[in-house]
């Protein structure tokens, strides 16, 4: 085995040499053995010809000049296949579920991969229901697609991804692997403990690298949960659920390291790699004549500015987008999705169905003409508008409360029993919204329900208080 | 054979033939053929200091004792006591002239030293410096190591020897610093004598894992109706307190650490940047009130370097973790981060690394976020301790959504969010229900706030939403216009003064009653004298209630009956009186 020794330290950039000729390869993981065991890093550089720059994978205390790094000659390498299920994992694949290690045997895959071919992609077309309204309805999500969720800091993307994979990773009967980067560590332990009880652990693999990790190790873990999704499409043909929280933390990761890499920073102190380590992973994100993996990404908007570059870079890569809303999620309005700013590639008549399609661009007819006419109520008064327009902002104000709906998740801080709605429910019941069919209930009979015949019932149970 | 290297020799009097015949021997021994030097060193009392390279061999009165001193602070006086440990330690002592590495002051400034050599140095290691000065490795390159000063550099020279201490930064830690006031590196400033540390933890250590954590189930009580009954905290939970300066912060944390008083809970202050004297009065207070028996300050006022106010949160939190660890809760309030984040910001661009968005470097949510996931609820096989996180950051003319704010939301389970134009209306505290949440109290409320609090939040959001609607309307259907003076009721039931914190039962009887409409009909400018007489009343007709709600935290549909039927009488009687 190749041996060097370190020579250099700057928080988690390491450089190491090793003798002329012995230099080890780009994206080799070198292990360096420290009084609190052994850490690996990865090299990201050759800077000269007996010198490589690594990222550490774990923290930089305690390391010192002149200790020695062996390098074992392959990247990182994480277990695939059935051992990985019901198991959670660290960013080398290591279990970390105290669940004792996996079996002897288990196959091994590389971290980095290619993403699939021109010939291979096989774009989707069919319609993923969800059981969330405003999702099913107005940014439909195509199976075999890739889906982002966008949102400010606290506005609920964590709850949405976990009602996703309530109500779909659920029923859904292909493999789930989440992949948890930068996140809260407590999440982690609720979502273990909840995939445990509700049984869907079983076909389900965790890999966790959080906040509390080194940038490092969220620089790489994203890859890693991807590797194992990979080998059941390539390998299995399954069709897998690929959930990452949060893809951003993975681009904040490698701006963290760049600057000490010795790369210029590029806009908002970014990493002048952003788009390309970008599109590196994106790319093999993607569903083939083999199998289909399906991705729910959580993507933060930091400092809610959705031109930030790394939000910006994200969008390109998806088929359709959530955004979240701070201003509605102040209103008390759950999942707070932005209805104008969200969109699906698949929303087409074609796929979706007239109806569907007439029913959706109606309701966002509605909300548009809403948001304009909202300057001149806020000048004149409701009494000013026509009577038309006044039917359009109290069907607006209607929809608002009607598209928000108590989720599952969440039952534990509202106390309201979360509701799964067939998207044929979801159509008839907006599709009576703005046919007219429900003007005679008032607005807060729509707030917190699933269907229109809830309404119907709340609107008499308002009454009946009044009385 | 030409000699490679020189050794410089210093002591009072010159070395006899014979002395330097035996170093010679030494020297060639141990470093092969050596030039030796003497020059003469008046200071040096007795003995001798030789120095081959970077090593250093101290055999002065002065270095003895040193090397004595240090061995004296190491010992860790079990239950046996110190005395027999000194007697110990004093046989077996035999000073070292076992080489000690040192290094020479390159380059100091701004509170950053370079410094030559020092081969074996470990990153994160803490280095010291003449004057009693420590500084931290942050930089390990080819020739020298870059650190930060945890003192002036004003009192450091280029030239100056430094040493190595062979720890990494740690804080001394110990019951005994309950009820104390200590700086960012545990030393007291309250001229109350020196403080008995027990251990001493490293400042930065790992968060607990995955599984080393359980979900958070056990109220912490703050005090306050409107935290308590929408935001509920629980202990192993951050929640983030939010808002622009002057909206009342501090004082949310502060009713915080008060109501903890005999609920067994520990409390971890630190002030980062702050002013001084507003510290002092914040621990006079805490004293006043009797909370200082449970409390720990560590304060890095607003002139001490950088690197003490960057530091300061770690080593706090390394004062949390002894506790924690030992199976307690903790609670623990950072006052404030976004002055953390401006320190670091300086330290940062003075180590030359490059800024991002608001000159931030890049790693500033990692700051923060390592920080914040080590308070934590730890599982039983840990000992079953917590350690409950307030963090403050103070935002600018009301701007959430600036950088360090929305960083910090992403890593806490909440955040309360003050506002200015509530807080100057009279709505004190002054939580913004939209924008305030508590993302995991809600399993850790009791079963009786639960019940009687129900979906207070959104019902405020709701009418926060449609008063602003309808202050352009004219005709208002009469669910509206319940709707609204009934949420005029509840908004006035939330304002509560500055340490005046409501029991549990006190709670649960103002949620029952005003939630179920009862007190729909009161003025809302009666609303807060009527909810006083109210809590008199009941605690005076069904004293058994109250301490049962208190006691097992529960409510039964019987007892929810009872608070009813109580609040219907006292009603009547106050119309009666009127």
């Amino acid at each position: 085995m190749k041996k060097g020794s370190i020579v250099q330290v700057s928080g988690p950039v390491v450089d190491v040499t090793f003798p002329a000729g012995e230099l080890p390869g780009i994206r080799e993981a070198l292990t360096v053995e420290t009084d609190s065991g052994r850490r690996v890093m990865e090299v990201a550089q050759h800077v000269d010809s007996a010198t490589v720059r690594c990222v550490m994978l774990a923290g930089s205390d305690g390391l010192a000049r002149g200790m020695e790094v062996e390098a074992p000659g392959h990247p990182i390498q994480v277990p695939v296949g059935e051992a990985t299920l019901g198991r959670m994992f660290n960013v080398l694949g290591q279990p970390i579920d105290q669940q004792g290690p996996v079996p002897e045997g288990t196959p091994r895959r590389s971290i980095y991969r290619q993403p699939p071919s021109f010939a291979e992609q096989s774009p989707s077309v069919e319609i993923l229901e969800t059981g969330i309204k405003v999702i099913d309805l107005l940014e439909p999500y195509p199976k075999g697609g890739k889906i982002g969720l966008f949102g400010g800091a606290g506005v609920g993307k964590t709850v949405l991804i976990q009602e996703l994979i309530h109500n779909v990773a659920t029923e859904h009967g292909g493999y789930s692997i989440f992949t948890g980067v930068g996140e809260r560590s407590r999440e982690g332990n609720d979502l273990w403990r909840e995939m445990r009880q509700s049984g869907v652990s079983e076909k389900t693999a965790l890999v966790f690298g959080q906040m509390n990790e080194s940038p490092g190790v969220r620089m790489r873990v994203a890859l890693s949960g991807l590797t194992m999704a990979e080998y059941f499409r390539d390998t299995e043909h399954k069709d897998v659920l690929l959930f990452i929280d949060n893809i951003f933390r993975f681009v904040q990761a490698g701006s963290e390291v760049s600057t000490l890499l010795g790369r210029m920073p590029s806009a908002v102190g970014y990493q002048p790699t952003l788009a390309g380590e970008m599109g590196e992973l994106q790319e093999r994100i993607a569903s083939t004549k083999e199998g289909s993996v399906t991705s729910v990404q959580a993507v933060y908007v930091p400092a809610d500015d959705l031109t930030d570059p790394a939000t910006a870079t994200t969008f390109a890569h998806l088929d359709a987008t959530t955004v979240l809303s701070r201003k509605i999620a102040e209103q008390g309005l759950y999942p707070a999705v932005d209805p104008l700013e969200s969109s699906s590639r698949i929303l087409e008549a074609d796929i979706v169905g007239e109806l569907h399609y007439r029913v959706a661009r109606q309701v966002q007819e509605t909300l548009q003409k809403y948001r304009e006419l909202q300057d001149i109520i806020a000048i004149l008064g409701m009494d000013e508008l026509s009577e038309e327009d006044r039917l359009t902002v109290l069907r607006a104000r209607k929809l608002q409360r009607f598209l928000a709906q108590p989720t599952h998740v969440a039952e534990k801080f509202t106390g309201i029993p979360g509701i799964y709605v067939p998207l044929k429910d979801t159509l008839e019941s907006f599709r009576a919204i703005v046919d007219g069919e429900a003007d005679q209930y008032p607005e807060a009979a729509f707030y917190n329900v699933g269907t229109l015949a809830d309404v119907a019932e709340k609107a008499r149970r308002l009454e009946a208080e009044g009385r | 054979m030409r000699p490679e290297m020189t050794a410089t020799l210093w002591s009072r009097t010159e070395p006899s033939p014979q002395q330097r015949e035996k170093l010679r021997a030494f020297l060639d021994q141990r470093y092969g053929p050596t030039a030796l030097e003497w020059v003469r060193d008046e200071g040096l009392k007795g003995g001798f200091r030789l120095q081959v390279g970077e090593d250093i061999y101290d055999w002065s009165l002065e270095g003895r004792l040193r090397q004595f001193q240090e061995k004296l602070r190491d010992l860790n006086p079990g239950r046996e006591g110190i005395i027999p440990l000194i007697r110990e330690t004093i046989e077996t002592w035999d000073p070292a002239a076992a080489p000690q590495e040192t290094g020479t002051v390159l380059t100091v400034g701004d509170e950053i030293a370079t410094v030559s050599a020092l081969k074996n140095v470990r990153y994160g290691e803490i280095l010291l410096f003449p004057g009693g000065i420590k500084g931290m490795v942050q930089d390990l390159r080819r020739e020298s190591v870059g650190c930060v000063l945890f003192g002036s550099s004003q009192e450091i020279r280029a030239g100056d020897t430094v040493r190595r201490s062979g720890k990494t930064a740690g804080m001394p830690v110990g019951d005994a610093f309950l009820g104390r006031v200590v700086d960012a590196l545990g030393q007291p400033i309250d001229g109350k004598g020196d403080i008995r540390a027990s251990d001493y933890r490293p400042i930065e250590a790992p968060a607990p894992g995955i599984l080393d954590r359980q979900p958070v189930d056990t109220p912490m009580e703050t005090g306050l109706l409107a935290v308590d009954a929408m935001f509920p905290i629980g202990r192993g939970q951050r929640e983030l307190i939010i808002g622009d300066r002057q909206t009342g912060k501090t004082a949310i944390a502060l009713d915080t650490i008060l109501n903890q008083k005999g609920k067994g809970v520990l409390c971890v202050y630190v002030a980062i940047g702050q002013k001084s004297s507003s510290v002092a009065q914040l621990v006079g207070n805490l004293f006043r009130r009797g909370a200082m028996d449970y409390t720990v300050v560590v304060n890095a006022p607003a002139s001490a370097p950088a690197s003490l106010q960057y530091i300061a949160p770690y080593a706090a939190t390394a004062l949390g973790e002894h506790f924690m660890y030992q199976g307690k809760d903790v609670l623990i309030v950072y006052d404030d981060l976004s002055k953390h984040a401006i320190a670091y910001r300086a330290l940062s661009l003075l180590l030359e690394r490059s800024p991002g968005r608001e000159a931030y470097p890049g790693d500033v949510f990692y700051l923060h976020s390592r920080l914040l996931e080590r308070s934590a609820h730890l599982s039983d096989a840990l000992g079953g301790g917590s350690m409950t996180a307030l963090p403050i950051v103070e935002t600018q003319a009301g701007d959430v959504s600036a950088y360090i704010p929305t960083n910090v939301i992403s890593i806490t389970d909440g955040q309360l969010f003050l506002e200015s134009g509530l807080f100057f209306s009279g709505q004190r505290p002054a939580v913004n229900v939209g924008l305030s949440v508590s993302r995991v109290g809600g399993d850790a409320q009791t079963k009786a706030m639960k019940s009687s609090a129900g979906a207070l939040r959104l019902d405020l959001a709701q009418y926060r939403e449609m008063e602003v609607f309808t202050q352009f309307s004219s005709d208002l259907d009469d669910v509206t216009k319940r709707q609204l003076t009934y949420g005029q009721g509840l908004m006035r039931l939330l304002r509560q003064p500055q340490y005046h914190p409501l029991s549990q039962h006190r709670q649960v009887i103002t949620l029952t009653a005003a939630l179920s409409h009862l007190l729909q009909d009161i003025p809302a400018k009666e609303m807060k004298d009527a909810q006083m007489a109210l809590l008199a009343f009941a605690e005076a007709q069904d004293p058994a209630l109250c301490q049962r709600i208190d006691e097992t935290g529960k409510l039964p549909p019987e007892d929810k009956e009872a608070i009813l039927a109580l609040t219907r009488r006292f009603l009547a009687e106050r119309k009666a009186g009127a």
